[in-house]
């Protein structure tokens, strides 16, 4: 295998040969042409192109590739396990989707009966929409000190600092995506971890010590995402600093920060198997747990335009210091494929007018390659772009419940012309 | 105007041709339907449903900014000190790879 390191994922998405028509319909949807096979010959997925998206799989109309990184079993095992503290990161999308896998309609909101129904299955809670707000604040910090830097020419933060445009670094899609075929883009990139990994390094060490009481090597912290790809991200061999930190503290032990990771259709399994009916679980807020504690903000990152929105609303506040009159950011909303916005401001410190102008990219197949190139060109105007690798947002995830008819219908034409 | 003959071809259609062709009619026109709906029929739902879920769950908070988020300033006061400080380099930031040169075995 090319470009894979030791201890990674190197597949995630497997077409079954029995149920693949040769139909091409995946192909309208994968965003590197890694499915391999003519059109009317059984399927593949080239692993070395695939960044495990799971575009495929929610879109195929005969449910032809399956995700083979299936650890339902071993959570289970660890829920049974009375030395184990299993920790559940829950990303925001599943929240407004795991009810379609128990009759609800989509979108439903089930906060509280996810949180209920996962105590009664044995988890401990973890929002990583608390991730998400802490992402704002590490990703917003290094943005506005580019900022700060390079647009009001204060002197360098002691970060290192990368060159304007700033991308979003939360969706691993994308982060592989860039590493395979942008690897010019990559200083762009945030440092900062995706809330998955941020969620994972803290809940074994600050987690551990101050909120769940364990010890670090005894905690086993399951991913709750609406993503294949986090099961790629997972297992790269870099997450791993809460061991190190450990490490330096005199202790013992290697363990990744993130243990496994269930989709969402992986979780409504687990609680089948284990008898527990979402809709029947008792709503549970887990009010004295601080890292179940979220904002709006952090609830959006599963749109797109969420983390963009979540961002523009900190970063305003923090060069003006003043909140937003109107929080809401209709122009970074819905399902244009490049969405913009533009916001002024009047930096306090200095007193100098700033424009920020930002970007906001899903479907990564119809519409990034523009966007990136003025980036590796060095003429585009943003200063902050979102990129989301599936139509929609992590809401439209290759984790999420499948809809036979598939559900990343945007370009649809595109989808349904022979030649395309 | 030119002198010509011009006698209207007799055409004669059987029933048994005429079912044919209005077969053939009404296929051509289901697929027509079948094409346009699909172009124009909203397929997007499940995202616009979705979508919608996590903005309610957004216009219902009470707090509605990440720096409001009181845990997180908790968290960093207890812990990792403030944003991008070296404890939180050291455990929320990342590098990425050129995977164009690992290489490996193919």
């Amino acid at each position: 295998m090319i470009g894979f390191r030791q201890k990674e994922l190197s597949s995630v998405i497997e077409i079954d040969r029995k149920k693949c028509k040769g139909c091409d319909s995946c192909k309208a949807f994968c965003p590197t042409g890694a499915i391999t096979g003519k059109y009317g010959a059984v399927h593949g997925v080239d692993n070395e192109k695939c960044l495990f998206c799971g575009q495929c799989l929610v879109n195929c109309p005969f449910g032809a590739p399956r995700d083979t990184a299936d650890s339902v079993n071993a959570v289970i095992a660890k829920l049974k396990d009375s030395r184990a503290a299993v920790v559940g990161v829950i990303a925001p999308a599943v929240r407004v989707a795991i009810g379609e896998e128990f009759g609800l309609e989509p979108g439903t909101l089930t906060t509280e009966k996810l949180y209920g129904a996962m105590k009664q299955a044995g988890f401990k809670i973890f929002d990583n929409n608390f991730a998400a707000d802490q992402c704002i604040m590490e990703e917003g910090s290094e943005l506005i000190a580019k900022i700060r830097h390079y647009a009001l020419g204060e002197p360098a933060h002691s970060h290192h600092l990368g060159p304007l445009p700033q991308f979003t670094s939360c969706c691993p899609a994308w982060v592989r995506h860039a590493e395979l075929n942008y690897p010019e883009i990559l200083p762009h990139l945030s440092s900062a971890k995706s809330p998955q990994q941020m969620a994972g390094a803290l809940a074994k060490t600050y987690g551990a010590r101050d909120v769940f009481k364990v010890e670090p090597e005894n905690m086993y912290v399951v991913g709750i995402m609406p993503c294949t790809a986090k099961k790629f991200e997972a297992s790269r061999p870099e997450f791993a600093s809460a061991a190190a930190y450990w490490r330096k503290q005199g202790k013992t032990g290697l363990y990744p920060d993130v243990d496994t990771v269930l989709t969402t259709r992986d979780l409504a399994r687990l609680l089948k198997k284990m008898n527990i009916s979402l809709t029947a679980a008792a709503g549970f807020t887990d009010a004295d747990n601080p890292l179940a504690r979220y904002s709006g903000a952090g609830t959006i990152f599963g749109n797109t335009g969420g983390v963009m929105e979540a961002a523009l609303r900190t970063a305003y506040f923090v060069i003006t210091g003043q909140e937003l009159a109107t929080l809401e950011f209709a122009s970074v909303r819905g399902l244009k494929g490049v969405k913009e916005a533009s916001v002024a401001m009047k930096d306090a410190k200095t007193g100098k007018e700033i424009t920020l102008k930002v970007a906001v990219v899903h479907g990564i197949k119809e519409n990034l390659a523009p966007v990136v190139a003025d980036v590796a060109a060095g003429k585009s105007p943003y200063h902050f772009i979102e990129v989301m690798n599936c139509p929609g947002g992590c809401v439209n995830g290759g984790g999420q419940p499948v809809n036979p008819m598939g559900t990343s219908w945007i370009d649809k034409y595109k989808a349904i012309l022979p030649w395309s | 105007m030119a002198n010509y003959d011009y006698v209207e071809k007799a055409i004669k259609v059987s029933r048994r041709e005429f079912l044919g062709l209005a077969g053939a009619g009404a296929a051509l026109l289901w697929a027509g339907a079948y094409v346009t709906t699909d172009i124009f029929v909203d397929r997007t739902k499940y995202i616009k449903l979705r979508a919608a879920g996590m903005y309610k769950d957004d216009a219902k908070a009470k707090i509605r900014q990440s720096h409001n988020n009181p845990a997180v300033a908790e968290m960093y006061g207890k812990f990792a000190g403030k944003p991008l400080s070296p404890l939180a380099e050291e455990l929320f930031h990342t590098t990425y790879v050129n995977r164009a040169k690992l290489g490996g075995k193919s």
